[in-house]
């Protein structure tokens, strides 16, 4: 893109899902101003619906909520919601886009989501006339729980959506389809009920455009198999999800549908409306979130409840998924491969009946109290309509096209897609691509970056010196999670009665909106001057109240947050009276710190914009060109004395693209680039600082550089493993899948085959390395492809466990069959073994379950499908960067579903197979996504610092350097001062911490033998206090005193 | 057990065997009526192929034992047709239970089929010349044109012959199938005590009956009754049947003539009509051999009561012209299909269910035994 043509620095976000989200966030913390248009009446889309997620069973509205909020209150960001894309005009870097805005008959500006509309609307609801008769109303299925519930004709869709706005419903409102009632309008306070609302069309000038419309779950009125929807015990995985959920439509309680009775023996069926002859694809998430369901509904029931998963291959291919697949069956769910044909529903008990072929060729019968139908996904509804609006094309299923080395791009510039509309994909895949994506927008609009926003302005700040405490406590009940187990009014009235406190009052959701506005309005009421929220956990919702008592004109550190659902009503879930004494001592411990609380104040450090990227293999270099193309300096550093890495050693592509013709490519456009400055051969030996300001030392043979930076992005890579199994090294005719590949190309002594075996998870999903590398059964499929292509009378055997080609992948697993690639299973305990006769003939065998009999394979040679595993080095250089790792050794992102390629350290960020075993496309997608974010920093000339961040009382500090070592950040340095103590002066050292660098852990005040350091909000006073009021509030829980004695 | 990976693609010769979805889910077998819990079919067959389990297939029953509903090709999530993977699998048995080669080379080759019908016809046409007495014209005289000691010499005579191979070809089956498996001990004894499956399987077909698609079995067994009454008339009761008297329209002869006609032009005719329509599923692949089987035996029914018709109307030379042809179709039908095409079904199936019932004996008195052991 030339800089000089004019771009519009805004950009439109097509669809609000967690895609949209992420995508609005990216572009406009990046200083570009954002519309984010969602067609429904509030922001969130799929995931908001949904219970936990996999594989942390993180509560998944709890690690949503707070991005909800940040999206509702971001300055750049305009929410347009109920509306939709009409057309498009222009080209990239300036488009004029016309959006079409559905009428909500409510007044956005007024409506304060307080629901007094909802209680009054009659629509829906049975309501006795005053004839004493009932008369029958149709009632309004609840479209966020699937329709398990019912709701009036005006709503809220959840209680956290964003607007969090009430929305009428045309098709039901009695007064907009005939004159009468208007019960909602007399209720509301505010004045909002607007039935004259008529529809806006309006245009809107932006430079790019992002798409990310989400998906569609498969219909299971297409199934008549499986009852077509009308069997009331068979329910679709979403719909489970809702009964799962606290928020649900049987407040989390798992019962069925039918007679509302616990059920005892329930199943999934994977793979409806997946994986068939209509839809060669897989769906990709569907095992995942049926193995997590399954656990749920576990958690909730206990052992009393069998559940089967019924399965053709469990696909647990992404980050922790096969750890969390080994979990579940230690945990007792029980996996079956098999495919179901039909349900037969039994009339009198409304069970249901299955029939399988079980993997031993047995006819096996079964019956079920409930059966889940884990629904594929399908490309949106409106995907047709998209694609003409927008003028992108779409596959054969009506997703959007991308290529292989494209991830984010539609067919036409300055439209970019991201999330499941490009392929059927999970949350964090959707969070990296709508980054990717993110990125792409950024380097396009670099030259219009900032233009159209504004800062965000908080109130001037209230001076609190010399006043008394006047405490606010705010106790949620997060939904169920924490009033269903402790009682929440019980603890507000505690509340109320400890010393200072003037307000206390309680919310089914603390961090909703409405809840958020009702706290600013209560600090203003009753002159607040601090506030303690008892909630969940401060590491999600802590930043969101600060800035909320930011938002009232107190300084954020006069709050408290006390953690009453992870410490508290989880761990006493089955012990309702407990866990409300807890909750109480909990409160009364963090309104005793709060009394104490000082306002602190953050600094603001310039920042260096500069970034250092870390590897130069496809992901490294992909990142340093993203980041460079937005403007910035790039140092890309590899040990190597030539760039590419992994990609080297690969020819062909499953989709017979050529990557070699693209790294150099990219090699190319990295070493003219003007923004980057390559370093080969050049390890790093040093680095140090913080977000902002990193100081790195590169040795490129001898020759030192000092480079000066203001992120980091780690792009190290990993390499293929070489086993010691299976004559590896011994027999030359036994080979990696990445050595076949470069046979097969490169070798002219490789002679044609008669047969070929490959064996899949090699040393991998052992107990050694648990992981799926994710990639090896589709480098398998294009390798026994390419062997057929070229020698199409070779009988090729793939040996597997479970055949993990996701998404369009398993297009090519169907291809491979056609041409008569053979796919067999074995199974964990009874490996194939390897057996060399005397004239050096090499023979597989294998026990087959559908035969149970071994099969012997005479092969000219055995393919070793071997796991990508993390680089040695890795350790040190996570010590050097102070960034964890995983269990696996590889590196381990911040969040693993929403913050997929951050640290939780500041201003480093995380792409390619560093992070977990992937495909080129999917590294391309990353590092986009790490330079956007990596973007959202260097964009911006300051950064602020923590506020709560440890000082150093120079008077007490003796220079011991205890401090120096003990912090995990770098933070504390010892510098020579000159002191005068009465008359004499002396040099000696003393320690200063970096505040730009200090996160305020503590460490040092805690190891200061002087007592010289205090970790400000966290004072020995205060802690002081804080076990004061734990010895006075919560005895009677038994808690070992001595332990606490310990800690004082 | 050692795979040979090239048989997939032998098996391929022998007619549709579309692997194109199949990933081994079973629905197919969890969906068929005849499949028991032992044997399964036909994931099993299914595997054989695919993965080169020649000799798994070769001695297997199962292709026998499926009578085609169709179910499993309409429930099938990968649409990899196993209803008609079967059939070629029928068509490759017969191929190797044939030790002549010629049953291969008849379903693998279309010159080879149509070839050897033409040559069998032309060679019956040739004996005609040879052999037959002179054309009365002043009435119809078919015995003297064709006398019926003469033609019946030459029933028995290629009954014999056709005996021969399908016996030897049946032979071969019990040795691939029964006596090469090493897996379970059958007492002699069973092969008696089991013979009324046989016999009963061989008259009734009525495992067909417990297919989904039990009319087919009511059509499929009076066009058996039909073939069979005209087999019996004509191997048996030639000089009975074959008469230039007109019996009476009550006459044994008369109406079990007629009843076979009926029975066979009707349902030839329902059976080529589905193939061409390709509603059903068992009509949707058509390999040659599945046209000319019955095209053969509506041809032989329509020329056998034509022949029938012009001496009712006395109409002698159309008459003797009909016979010839009658039998330049009837012979090589016989020849071509008995022991090396699709007829030799009438023997496999029986076979192969009374072989079945044996084994499955077999496997109970083993059962029996062990438990007895502990």
């Amino acid at each position: 893109m030339d800089n000089n043509t004019k771009t519009i620095g805004a950009a439109v976000v097509v669809g609000g899902g967690i895609a949209g989200m992420q995508a609005s966030l990216d572009l406009a913390s990046s200083g570009i101003k954002v519309y984010l248009v969602e067609t429904k009446p509030s922001i969130g889309g799929v995931m908001a619906q949904l219970d936990k997620t996999f594989p942390t069973n993180d509560c998944a509205m709890c690690t949503m909520a707070p991005r909800l909020v940040e999206i509702s209150s971001h300055k750049n960001i305009e929410l347009i919601s109920l509306a939709e894309v009409e057309s498009v005009k222009g080209e990239a870097g300036n488009f004029t886009v016309t959006v079409k805005k559905r009428p909500r008959y409510v007044d956005e500006k007024k409506c304060t989501g307080c629901g007094s509309c909802l209680a009054v609307c009659p629509v829906g609801k049975a309501k006795a006339a005053q004839d004493g008769k009932e008369r029958k109303i149709k009632p309004i299925p609840d479209e966020y729980n699937e329709g398990l519930s019912t709701r009036p004709a005006v709503s809220i869709p959840f209680p956290q959506a964003i607007p969090n706005k009430a929305f009428i419903d045309n098709r039901y409102c009695l007064y907009i389809n005939g004159g009468k009632c208007g019960n909602c309008k007399k209720a509301c306070k505010a004045d909002a009920i607007e039935f004259d609302q008529k529809e806006q069309i309006f245009e809107l000038n932006v430079g790019a455009i992002m798409v990310t419309p989400g998906y569609e779950l498969f219909d299971i009125g297409s199934k008549p198999e499986y009852g077509s929807g009308k069997f009331e015990n068979v329910l679709t995985a979403l719909r489970f999800e809702r009964i799962l959920s606290a928020s649900g439509p049987y407040q989390g309680k798992v019962l069925r549908p039918s007679d509302k009775k616990i059920p005892k023996k329930l199943a999934f069926i994977q793979c409806v409306g997946s994986r068939d002859h209509e839809r060669d694809y897989c769906s990709a998430v569907c095992c995942m979130y049926a193995t997590k369901e399954a656990l749920i509904a576990k958690e909730h029931l206990g052992d009393q409840l069998e559940i089967d998963i019924l399965y053709m291959d469990i696909r647990a291919y992404g980050k922790g998924f096969e750890e969390y697949y080994q979990r579940a069956q230690k945990l007792g769910v029980n996996y079956i491969r098999c495919r179901v044909p039909d349900i037969e529903e039994k009339p009198d008990t409304k069970n249901l009946v299955i029939h399988y072929l079980s993997e031993n060729d047995k006819k096996v019968t079964r019956e079920y109290d409930m059966i889940i139908l884990s629904t594929g996904l399908l490309a949106p509804k409106s995907a047709k309509q998209i694609s003409s609006t927008l003028g992108i094309t779409l596959n054969e299923y009506n997703f959007c096209n991308t290529g292989p080395f494209t991830p984010v791009n539609s067919s036409r510039e300055g439209i970019f897609v991201a999330g499941p509309f490009t392929e059927p994909k999970d949350v964090p895949e959707t969070v990296i691509q709508a980054s990717g994506a993110a990125s792409k927008a950024l380097s396009l609009l670099c030259g219009s970056r900032g233009t159209l926003i504004k800062e965000k302005e908080y109130p001037s700040e209230k001076d609190i010196t010399g006043q008394e405490a006047r405490i606010g406590v705010f106790i949620c009940h997060c939904g169920k999670n924490i009033g269903g187990v402790a009682n929440v009014p019980e603890v507000v009235k505690y509340a109320s009665t400890l010393p200072s406190v003037v307000h206390a009052e309680d919310n089914l959701y603390m961090c909703s909106s409405d809840a958020i506005d009702k706290i600013k309005q209560k600090i203003e009421e009753h002159h607040l001057n601090r506030v303690v929220v008892a909630s969940c956990t401060p590491r999600t919702h802590e930043p969101l109240f600060k800035n909320t008592i930011r938002e009232a004109g107190l300084n954020e550190y006069l709050f408290e947050m006390a953690n009453i659902r992870e410490h508290c009503t989880w761990a006493h879930m089955h012990e309702p009276e407990a866990a409300t004494k807890k909750a109480k001592g909990l409160v009364q411990m963090a309104v005793a710190k709060s009394k104490l609380l000082e306002p602190l104040y953050r600094q603001f450090v310039p920042i260096n914009q500069d970034c250092l990227v870390i590897g130069g293999g496809i992901a490294g270099m992909t990142a340093a060109k993203e980041v460079a193309d937005k403007g910035f300096l790039v140092h890309l550093v590899e040990k190597e004395a030539q760039l590419g890495g992994n990609a080297r050693k690969l020819h062909y592509l499953i989709d017979g693209a050529n990557p070699q013709d693209y790294l150099n490519d990219l090699i190319k456009t990295v070493n003219n680039h003007e923004n980057i400055r390559v370093h080969t051969a050049s390890p790093i030996e040093s680095l140090n600082g913080s977000i902002g300001k990193f100081k790195t030392v590169i040795n490129n043979a001898g020759n030192k550089q000092e480079i000066e930076h203001g992120a980091v992005i780690l792009a190290t890579g990993g390499i293929e493993h070489k086993p010691s199994e299976y004559m590896y090294g011994k027999n030359k005719r036994v080979m990696t899948q990445l050595e076949l590949e470069d046979k097969l190309v490169n070798d002219p002594k490789f002679k044609a085959p008669e047969c070929v075996v490959m064996i899949q998870c090699v040393e991998s999903r052992n107990d050694d390395r648990p992981y799926c590398s994710r990639i090896c059964c589709a480098s398998a499929v294009k390798n026994a492809l390419k062997i057929k292509e070229k020698y199409p009378d070779a009988g090729v055997y793939v040996l597997y466990r479970d055949m993990r080609t996701f998404g369009f992948l398993e297009g090519y697993y169907t291809k491979a069959r056609q041409k008569g690639i053979v796919f067999s299973i074995y199974d964990k305990d009874r490996k194939p073994e390897l057996i060399e006769s005397k004239n050096g003939n090499l023979t597989v065998r294998y026990f087959d379950s559908t035969m149970q009999e071994n099969i012997e394979i005479d092969s000219d040679y055995v393919v070793l499908s071997t796991p990508v595993i993390p680089r040695p080095e890795n350790k040190e250089l996570a010590s050097l960067l102070k960034v964890p790792l995983d269990q696996n050794k590889f590196f381990l992102e911040a969040h693993i579903k929403l913050r997929p390629v951050d640290f939780a350290t500041d201003g480093i960020f995380l792409c390619g197979l560093a992070h977990y075993p992937k495909s080129i496309k999917d590294s391309i997608a990353q590092a986009g996504a790490a330079a956007a974010r990596a973007s959202t920093i260097l964009s911006k000339k300051f950064i602020e610092t923590e506020g709560a961040i440890s000082v150093v009382d120079e008077a007490k500090c003796i220079g011991c350097g205890t401090c120096v070592n003990v912090c995990p950040y770098n933070a504390p340095a010892l510098e020579e001062v000159t002191v005068t103590v009465e008359e004499v002066t002396y040099k000696t050292k003393k320690s200063r911490i970096n505040p730009a660098a200090c996160k305020g852990c503590g460490s040092c005040a805690a190891a200061c033998p002087a007592g010289a350091i205090t970790a400000q909000h966290f004072s020995s006073r205060e802690i002081r206090e804080v076990i004061d009021a734990f010895d006075k509030g919560v005895r009677g829980v038994s808690i070992e005193k001595s332990i606490v004695e310990v800690m004082v | 057990m050692k795979v040979d990976p090239k048989l997939l693609s032998e098996v391929r010769k022998y007619g549709d065997f579309d692997v194109t979805g199949c990933f081994n889910c079973g629905s197919c077998t969890v969906n068929c009526n005849l499949s028991k819990d032992s044997p399964t079919f036909p994931r099993k067959s299914m595997r054989h192929v695919i993965m080169g389990l020649k000799d798994n297939l070769n001695s297997s029953l199962e292709p026998w034992l499926c009578y085609y509903c169709g179910d499993c090709s309409k429930t099938c999530p990968r649409q990899a047709e196993p209803g008609e993977a079967m059939m070629t699998l029928r068509r490759y048995l017969t191929s190797k239970y044939d030790w002549t080669g010629l049953a291969s080379k008849f379903y693998r080759s279309v010159a080879w089929e149509i070839g050897a019908i033409l040559l069998v016809a032309a060679f019956v046409l040739v004996l005609g010349v040879m052999f037959t007495g002179p054309m009365v014209t002043d009435r119809v005289s078919l015995n003297t044109f064709a006398p019926v000691e003469k033609v019946h010499l030459f029933d028995i005579g290629m009954f014999t012959v056709l005996s021969f191979f399908i016996i030897s070809n049946a032979f071969n089956m019990f040795r691939l199938t029964m006596y090469k498996d090493k897996s379970i001990k059958i007492p002699v004894s069973l092969y008696f005590t089991q013979l009324k499956e046989l016999i009963v399987h061989a008259a009734t077909q009525k495992r067909f009956k417990d297919c989904t698609t039990s009319d087919r079995w009511i059509k499929h067994w009076l066009l058996v009754m039909g073939y069979g009454t005209m087999f019996i008339l004509i191997v048996v009761f030639l000089s009975w049947f074959q008469t230039d008297n007109i019996y009476p329209i009550y006459h044994p002869q008369r109406w079990l003539g007629y009843f076979a006609t009926i029975v066979l032009i009707v349902f030839t005719i329902e059976i080529l009509y589905g193939r061409m329509i390709k509603k059903e599923q068992i009509h949707r692949f058509s390999h040659l051999s599945d046209w000319l089987f019955p095209i053969l035996l509506l041809l032989t029914a329509v020329t056998g009561i034509a022949v029938h018709i012009f001496r009712y109307i006395e109409m002698p030379l159309p008459t003797y012209y009909t016979y010839a042809i009658h039998m330049a179709v009837a012979v090589p039908m016989l020849v071509v299909e008995v022991p090396f095409g699709k007829w030799s079904h009438l023997v496999y199936r029986p076979l192969a269910v009374y072989f079945q019932s044996i084994k499955d004996k077999a496997i109970q008195l083993q059962k029996g035994e062990s438990k007895h052991g502990q």
